[in-house]
């Protein structure tokens, strides 16, 4: 229950690319072949280490539909992390990313760390957009790239935890101010955490006001 | 007024002598000069003017000054005096509320604030324009404007809800203000949110993902938790906002540890227990039961129940509950949600349910927290919303929990020893055979819980023995009950109108729930023969039920009668042979279906029957001869129709007590005349309503064709009769060929035998004339003397041959006859060849009587004895 910081991702990009997917892959080890559409935003959430310690990550998967846009631009602000996500068997959705992007770029904090992941790279038969093409487009806004593949799970934990290092680097470069919530870093609770959950007694009172600041 | 009226002089200069301006005359000078005035000065007081006028006159300040008051927000931000002026009359003229000083202004219709507000929000920029106020740190602006949102969200939520979701940072904005160090902002910000989030899902997870939770967290506990003011009980209800039916903001809420952090609301320890509590801090933690609540919902996913129930165990949020539970001082209603809340809490989850089991209460001798809530339950003395509490927390406490519903089925039987100790069981026994009706029902229903799912406790309790009465034999439970069942329903038919019907309701739901999913009961009921008054002959249960639907008047009690009747025939064919056959059964089903009364209940009351009456058909087995599944059919169609039984039939579903019992298995009746319908049933009528209109519409399409097939068109019926006709014959068919050719045979096998005959008949008479010849030949030379012995011995040899043909003959005749008689088939040609054998044995006779006539003459001839007849056959 511990951790040490926790960070929000939202993860973005063109219906129907596997953004569900790939956190269902991340946070339950599954893959659901349905294309079941998200209806605003969903809610997951992981806990991993990096250094040695622990980091939760809570990721709000937004939905990928135009008529969602609006909401989905509420989640920009909070997030540290994001994941920008297209399909290599679709080349529209990798014409779309400039448009994500300046989106993204508008309504975040200057520091979001932004990965631009290309799914289903297990599909290499219906591939319409080369590896080189993703990498470039990084290359040029300054994105971290990665290919994976939601079914296989291959690069799946790699994109997540990859991002969580960069945004744990420039907490470390002291690049991100953790005090302020908005930018979707909390420090962990610390040394209280263990206070609370072992004073369900009579140490309720002490277990109160160690969990109540944070 | 005075006040009022030197304002204005001010601003406007004093009115020419003897002619006081209308208020529409003044609002109009005023805009005017709002709009044009070049001095920010003068644009500042005809605003301050128009807020002053804008409580009494908001008709006309609201039509001549919006559009100009609109400008003021977007031109004049450098002002804040002046911007704070324009918010407040916009406040003004939208308000939900009717101001004091308008009350007697016939002019001000009664939603004069909402129209206002949709003329507002024609243009969404002007939403904006507020938003974006709200980045303004000037304390008057800033509340302003959070007012002014709560007062347009009153009147239009909705609207404003979608226009601030597509707004940028709209709602990120709002969430802004809850950290604002000004406590008048913060706490109007609140009452803001809570408006902006109630029935919004996507508005929920905004305000989840800007922090929400933490920072209400934080106000609640430097308030004080549930000590404090009426600010932590508005931050629960924002919380109860976002969690209300929201499954992604509950798992935020579980993965945010914010459970953990609920723990100290529920601290029991406090010193206020003598002081009571304060209705606020009631108000308090019913908010935070509520929250609770809401994360353990059986209407949650499962997944999310499970995890959600352990973290409230790991956390000791459970074990907090449970000493609210045992604490004293603890007002009723609170108790009553704590209770229920801890019901939840356990729902399904083995660990938890155990942790339940093993709390003991304070009492002396210590006490298992179930006897003591059990004791509450069947002590009428308690409030009828806290038994019912206690009921569906034990119902929850049982709820897929097998160890617990044998122990308790345990307490009950006899080996059980100590006696002297109140087990639960004990004390449901004792509650099931009280006279308060109330109590019965509760304990019946909790011993029903105790049985759900379970057929090994349901044998269990079947061997359980009570002595009823000190030195009576002991009588089996099932005996009991049905012994009560008996007495309630006596007495409901004797003195109906002065006896609580809801005694009735109560025993019927129990006996419903017993019968559930269980057609061994079902049959078994059917045997339950009552003596319904002493001396006459024993009825049985069902015909007592039937009955007493037909006379009783009570609503309850027709739906309970109706609800169990339905229970037990479902899927019981014997139940409903049985209820056929009593008489006027299905006349009154017929006759309540169809009756006309528009009331609410008589709906419900119709619907219900027409369910029932759908059932006799669907589960009918046609053993009784006078309501056969067709005659029924025919009865329904003809009698009420199927239009009308349909309508009549989704009656029940449209009834607000089945909606309400359908929606949760707590019973949630606020006073005892309430209870209708009871969630076992909706679960039943659910599982039935559509294959019974199925079976229904396919009987109806049957009866169709059934009528067609007379107009001449093919139907199965009538083919399949003409195919099994079709193989009858066929069969008939083969063997008729058969037959004919064992006969052909046979025919063959005679005619060849006859042939035979025939050629040997020719042979015969061939040599017949050959004899002929010869004798004429010895006729004609009688005096050879010489040669008369050789002539002797001529004859004898003829003689003999004679003899021999005479039996050939006559055998053959004979063969002749049979091949006749036998073979009649074969008339025609036996007919001609009987003819020629008639002329033949003629012919034969004639030539036997010759030869005998010969054999006497060559008798007499040869000697004188022995050569006469030759002599004599000579002559």
């Amino acid at each position: 229950m511990a951790y040490a910081y926790l960070f929000k991702y939202i993860i973005i990009g063109d219906t129907g690319v596997g953004k569900s997917c790939l956190l269902l892959q991340f946070t339950d080890k599954r893959f659901q072949p349905v294309h079941d559409l998200t209806i605003g935003v969903e809610f997951g959430a992981r806990m991993i280490t990096i250094d040695g310690k622990q980091i939760k990550l809570q990721i709000w998967d937004t939905a990928g539909q135009e008529a969602f846009r609006s909401i989905t631009r509420s989640y920009y602000r909070g997030a540290a992390g994001a994941l920008l996500v297209y399909d290599i068997t679709r080349r529209d959705t990798f014409n779309h990313l400039t448009t994500w992007l300046e989106d993204a770029r508008q309504h975040s904090n200057s520091n979001m760390v932004i990965m631009l992941i290309g799914n289903k790279s297990d599909l290499e038969s219906r591939r319409e957009v080369k590896k080189e093409e993703g990498e470039a487009f990084a290359r040029e806004h300054g994105l971290v790239f990665m290919e994976t593949s939601a079914k296989t799970a291959a690069n799946v934990e790699e994109a997540f935890i990859n991002t969580a290092k960069e945004i744990y680097e420039k907490i470390q470069e002291g690049v991100f101010d953790i005090n302020n919530e908005a930018n979707g870093i909390k420090i962990g609770p610390q040394h209280s955490a263990a206070g609370g959950a072992s004073g369900a007694g009579g140490a309720g009172a002490g277990g109160a006001a160690g969990g109540g600041c944070c | 007024m005075d006040f009022l009226k030197s304002g204005l002089k001010t601003v406007l200069g004093a009115p020419e002598p003897g002619q006081t301006p209308s208020a529409g005359e003044t609002v109009e000078r005023l805009v005017e000069r709002v709009e044009h005035s070049t001095l920010l000065e003068d644009r500042r007081d005809a605003c301050r003017a128009l807020k002053a006028m804008s409580r009494k006159y908001r008709v006309e300040v609201g039509a001549q000054g919006m559009n100009t008051l609109k400008q003021v927000l977007e031109l004049d931000r450098a002002d804040n005096e002046t911007i704070n002026y324009a918010l407040d009359t916009l406040s003004n003229i939208m308000s939900p509320s009717q101001f004091e000083e308008e009350e007697d202004n016939p002019n001000v219709p009664m939603n004069i604030g909402e129209q206002f507000t949709e003329m507002f929000i024609k243009d969404h920029n002007n939403i904006q324009l507020v938003l974006d106020l709200l980045d303004e740190y000037d304390f008057r602006v800033r509340l302003s404007a959070v007012q002014l949102l709560t007062s347009l969200l009153t009147n239009r939520p909705k609207d404003i809800q979608e226009i601030i979701l597509v707004k940028p940072m709209g709602v990120s904005k709002m969430m802004d203000l809850l950290s604002d160090t000004r406590e008048v902002i913060r706490n109007e910000t609140l009452l803001l949110l809570i408006k902006l989030t109630k029935g919004n899902a996507n508005i929920q997870k905004i305000v989840a993902f800007e922090n929400a939770f933490d920072r209400l967290f934080e106000i609640v506990s430097s308030e004080g938790y549930s000590e404090g003011g009426i600010i932590v009980e508005d931050c629960l209800l924002l919380m109860l906002n976002l969690l209300k039916n929201n499954s992604s903001n509950i798992h935020f809420f579980k993965e945010g540890s914010y459970i953990q952090k609920m723990l100290p609301m529920f601290d029991a320890t406090d010193d206020g227990e003598e002081l009571g509590w304060s209705p606020q801090k009631v108000s308090n933690v019913h908010c935070m039961l509520q929250i609770v609540r809401t994360l353990v919902s059986p209407s949650n996913s499962a997944q999310l129940l499970a995890s959600c129930q352990k973290i409230m165990k790991y956390a000791g949020l459970l074990d907090a509950l449970c000493s609210i539970l045992m604490a004293s001082g603890v007002p009723a209603d609170i108790l009553t949600e704590t209770i229920n809340t801890v019901g939840e809490a356990v729902r399904g989850d083995v660990t938890n349910q155990d942790f339940l089991g093993n709390v003991m209460a304070p009492s002396n001798p210590p006490r298992p927290a179930i006897v003591v809530l059990l004791m509450s339950m069947v002590n009428e003395k308690q409030p009828f919303s806290l038994r019912c509490a206690v009921l569906y927390c034990f119902q929850c406490y049982l709820y897929r929990n097998e160890a617990g519903q044998a122990s308790l089925v345990q307490t009950l039987l006899p080996s059980s020893g100590d006696a002297t100790a109140l087990t639960s069981g004990q004390l449901l026994c004792g509650g099931l055979f009280s006279s308060d009706a109330l109590s019965n029902w509760f304990s019946a229903a909790a011993l029903m819980h105790a049985l759900a799912d379970n057929p090994t406790q349901k044998e269990q309790l079947l061997r359980v023995l009570l002595a009823s009465n000190i030195g009576s034999s002991p009588q089996s439970l099932l005996q009991l009950c049905t012994q009560l069942l008996q007495h309630s329903t006596k007495m409901q038919v004797k003195v109906s109108q002065l006896l609580d019907a809801l005694s009735n309701w109560f025993s019927a739901a129990a006996l419903m729930h017993a019968l559930a999913d269980n057609p061994t009961q079902k049959e078994q009921l059917l045997r339950v023969l009552l003596a319904s008054n002493i001396g006459s002959s024993p009825q049985s249960l069902l015909q007592l039920c039937t009955q007493l639907l037909q006379h009783s008047t009570k609503m309850q009690v027709k739906v309970a009668l109706l609800m169990l009747l339905s229970q037990w025939m479902s899927h019981c064919p014997a139940a409903v042979s049985a209820f056929l056959k009593v008489p006027g059964g299905v006349g009154y089903l017929v006759n309540q279906t169809c009756s006309n009364d528009h009331d609410d209940n008589e709906y419900l009351l119709q619907g219900l029957s027409a369910f029932l009456l759908s059932i006799c058909i669907h589960f009918n087995d046609d053993s009784v001869e006078n309501y056969s599944k067709d005659s029924l059919k025919q009865l329904l169609l003809k009698r009420i129709g199927m239009e009308t039984f349909t309508a009549k039939l989704s009656e029940v579903t449209k009834h607000e007590s089945y909606n309400k019992a359908a929606k949760h298995p707590q019973l949630r009746v606020k006073s005892p005349a309430e209870i209708m319908i009871d969630y076992e049933f909706c679960r039943l009528f659910k599982s039935l309503e559509s294959v019974i209109t199925q079976s229904l519409a396919v009987k109806q399409e049957n009866g169709v064709a059934d009528s067609g097939s007379d107009r001449g068109s093919p139907a199965g019926d009538s083919l399949l009769q003409y195919k099994t006709l079709i193989r009858q014959q066929d069969a008939r068919l083969h063997e008729l060929t058969a037959q004919l050719d064992a006969l052909l045979q046979r025919n063959q096998q005679l005619q060849s035998a006859l042939n035979d005959a025939t050629a040997s008949n020719s042979h015969l008479k061939d040599e017949n004339t050959l004899l002929k010849a010869q004798v004429s030949a010895v006729n004609s030379l009688p005096n050879q003397s010489q040669q008369v012995p050789r002539e002797d011995v001529k004859v004898k040899e003829h003689e003999a041959r004679i003899q021999e043909l005479t039996a050939e003959v006559s055998r053959l005749g004979q063969e002749l006859v049979t091949s006749r008689e036998a073979h009649k088939m074969a008339a025609d040609e036996l007919e001609k060849l009987r003819k020629d054998q008639d002329d033949l044995l003629e012919l034969l006779a004639d030539q036997d009587a010759k030869l005998n006539e010969y054999k006497m003459r060559l008798m007499s001839l040869g000697q004188a004895v022995e050569e006469a007849p030759s002599d004599q056959n000579l002559t």
